[in-house]
């Protein structure tokens, strides 16, 4: 180490030369980072890039039981299957999508907001000096591991209206209910799903909370505390906006990850959970994998694809100060 | 006060994990106990263990996914580490295409591009000698490419805090550049590969979509053994229970035995923005 100092960093500098100065050296430096980022460029480009391409180009198909035998030279179909979905009002697809889009905006809406605001309660609660800190901490992580196919079955048992464990709570044991609902159909079916994702993705919002606390100087609420700021003020104006950046990123990937969503609806309620819950994910692996009406589910998910760059968009024009500061 | 919330912290940890109690309690019983709800948790049973094994080819589904989800986390560790390395310590040309091409790949939805990927696995099975339809390599290919975008920025993060002291003193002493980051930069990030693979493997073993559709028989992973439990034997609640605690207790103790790191790897990025 000693030996360092005394010289001048030998590869540092001129490793960040760009390859339009490149000399010899400089090129088979360059050719070691592409070679460094290869395996994982190729691997992006054979499963990611190329077979998106070949989505968009399917949307623009007629695809269908009929002419699905002969997948690449399917006639094509132009704009007819977003003119379907989006304006053909006497298509059954497009009243079908556009309660998808619905429930989607529903589903998401609920479970990014319960999973934000309850990971962050959880992280308030659990960022205080308490016996059994660390087992807390670590046994709160639990429901993020049980996998999601697991997590639906689970809790479509629970759910049953009979014999379910949540309808013998509620009705048998404490009477909050008086009669028994179910659950998994109609008008409760979204709350069936909401709920479970929630619970499931609460430990990892919370996790990303209790990061952000504990790196939050102390100094600053003590400050404020000797101002006389109560525990709410001193959450409204000193840690919720030190938690913007955390807050943007959670909001990114959550509404992400939430519209994505398939395993647990899709288990839960069933391939076709009827139109209360129907979700953008179920609907377009329905319409493509049980109806083969492969250009719809194409097109569709061209859409939705769009729908989460214009989510994107909006997000960074509201968060990009917050990025700026970390 | 104190006392109050403390109190709260534990009631709110028992209605989180209760869900987990009632999955192991539900697994104790028989199948006949559940249906009929009548339910006696004082007297368990392993029956629903020992017959979920053989109601579907449970040993099956788990072994494809042990060896698919490992082997995937291990090359999505792999490509990871060597390019996020490359991010973390050098400029160049397209290293912000690769960046943002890590970002996009997270907004494109499954459905999109699953159905060209079943083409090409289809194609390939008729007209080449390559097999990646219902196999493991091709799952294992999927699902490397799936979660190496995200390995990508945690192991970017794993090496930024790394000092460049490090290397830079290894290459003085005769070491290559790719020597020193074999030898010494990988050693440092191991917390970071552990990490990664963690993660990367709760996320394999967690995909359904890809596998129900691009296996039939040979290479299906547990979720597909658990729809199919719901889809032929509706009334073995038990068994299902059971096969729900057995296919959660392998990713439970990875990320048990690796959970300071996991957790380390997850609030990185997150905290230092």
């Amino acid at each position: 180490m000693a030996q360092t100092t005394l010289q001048p960093p030998p590869e540092a500098s001129s490793a960040r030369v760009l390859p339009s100065r490149a000399g010899r050296p400089r090129r088979r430096r360059n050719w070691f980072v592409y070679g460094l980022i290869a395996p994982a460029v190729t691997f992006m480009v054979l499963v990611h890039l190329i077979p998106t391409a070949g989505g968009v180009v399917l949307s623009f198909k007629r695809l269908n039981t009929f002419t699905f035998a002969r997948l690449f030279d399917a006639p094509w179909a132009g704009l007819e299957n977003y003119r379907g979905i989006l304006f053909d009002t006497a298509n059954p697809l497009h009243s079908g999508f556009f309660g998808a889009v619905q429930n989607t905006a529903v589903y998401t809406f609920w479970v990014v907001l319960g999973t934000l605001a309850g990971g962050l309660a959880i992280a308030l609660l659990l960022n205080r000096p308490m016996r059994g800190q660390r087992l807390v901490r670590t046994l709160m992580l639990a429901p993020w591991i049980v996998p999601s196919f697991v997590v639906a079955v689970l809790w479509q048992f629970m759910w049953q209206s009979d014999v379910g464990i949540i309808n013998k709570v509620l009705v048998d044991y404490t009477h909050i209910l008086s009669d028994r609902p179910i659950w998994l159909l109609g008008g409760n079916s979204m709350w069936a799903i909401v709920i479970p994702s929630v619970w499931r993705g609460l430990p990892f919002a919370m996790i990303f909370f209790l990061a952000g606390l504990q790196a939050m100087p102390p100094e600053l609420h003590e400050a404020a505390a000797i101002d006389g700021a109560g525990p709410l003020r001193r959450f409204r104006y000193i840690t919720l906006p030190l938690l913007r950046p955390l807050i943007a990123v959670q909001l990114l990937f959550g509404v992400i990850y939430a519209t994505y969503q398939f395993a647990i609806p899709y288990i839960m309620l069933g391939s076709n959970p009827g139109p209360d819950a129907d979700l953008m994910m179920t609907l377009i692996v329905r319409q493509s994998f049980s109806n083969n009406l492969f250009g719809f589910g194409a097109a569709a998910s061209v859409l939705l694809t769009l729908a989460m760059c214009v989510w994107v968009a909006f997000w960074y024009r509201a968060f990009k100060r917050d990025l700026e500061v970390t | 006060m104190n006392r109050g919330l403390d109190v709260l912290t534990w009631l709110v940890l028992l209605l989180m994990l209760s869900p987990i109690i009632w999955l192991v309690a539900a697994s104790l019983q028989t199948d006949g106990q559940l249906s009929t709800g009548a339910y006696n948790l004082l007297e368990p049973t392993f029956t629903a263990f020992s017959r979920m094994w053989k109601t579907v080819d449970f040993e099956r589904y788990m072994v494809n996914s042990l060896i698919i989800c490992t082997a995937a986390a291990l090359c999505a560790t792999a490509f990871a580490s060597c390019a996020g390395y490359a991010l973390a310590r050098f400029k160049f040309r397209g290293a912000t295409g690769l960046s943002l091409g890590v970002v996009g790949t997270q907004l494109i939805p499954g459905s999109l591009f699953l159905l060209p990927v079943f083409m090409g696995f289809v194609w390939l099975k008729q007209n080449t000698p390559v097999a990646l339809f219902d196999t493991h390599a091709g799952m294992i290919l999927v699902y490397t490419a799936f979660f190496t975008p995200v390995a990508i920025y945690f192991m970017r993060y794993f090496f930024a805090a790394i000092p460049r002291d490090l290397e830079e003193a290894a290459m003085v002493d005769g070491c290559t550049r790719f020597g020193a980051f074999v030898k010494i930069v990988l050693p440092a990030a191991a917390p970071g590969l552990v990490a990664t693979f963690v993660y990367a493997f709760l996320f394999a073993w967690d995909e359904l979509l890809f596998v129900a559709a691009l296996t039939q028989e040979n290479a299906e992973t547990i979720p597909i053994g658990i729809r199919n439990f719901i889809g032929n034997y509706q009334e073995r609640t038990a068994q299902l229970m059971a096969a729900g605690v057995v296919s959660t207790l392998p990713v439970l103790i990875a990320f048990f035995a690796t959970q300071r790191w996991l957790v380390k790897g997850i609030t990185a990025g997150a905290v230092k923005g």
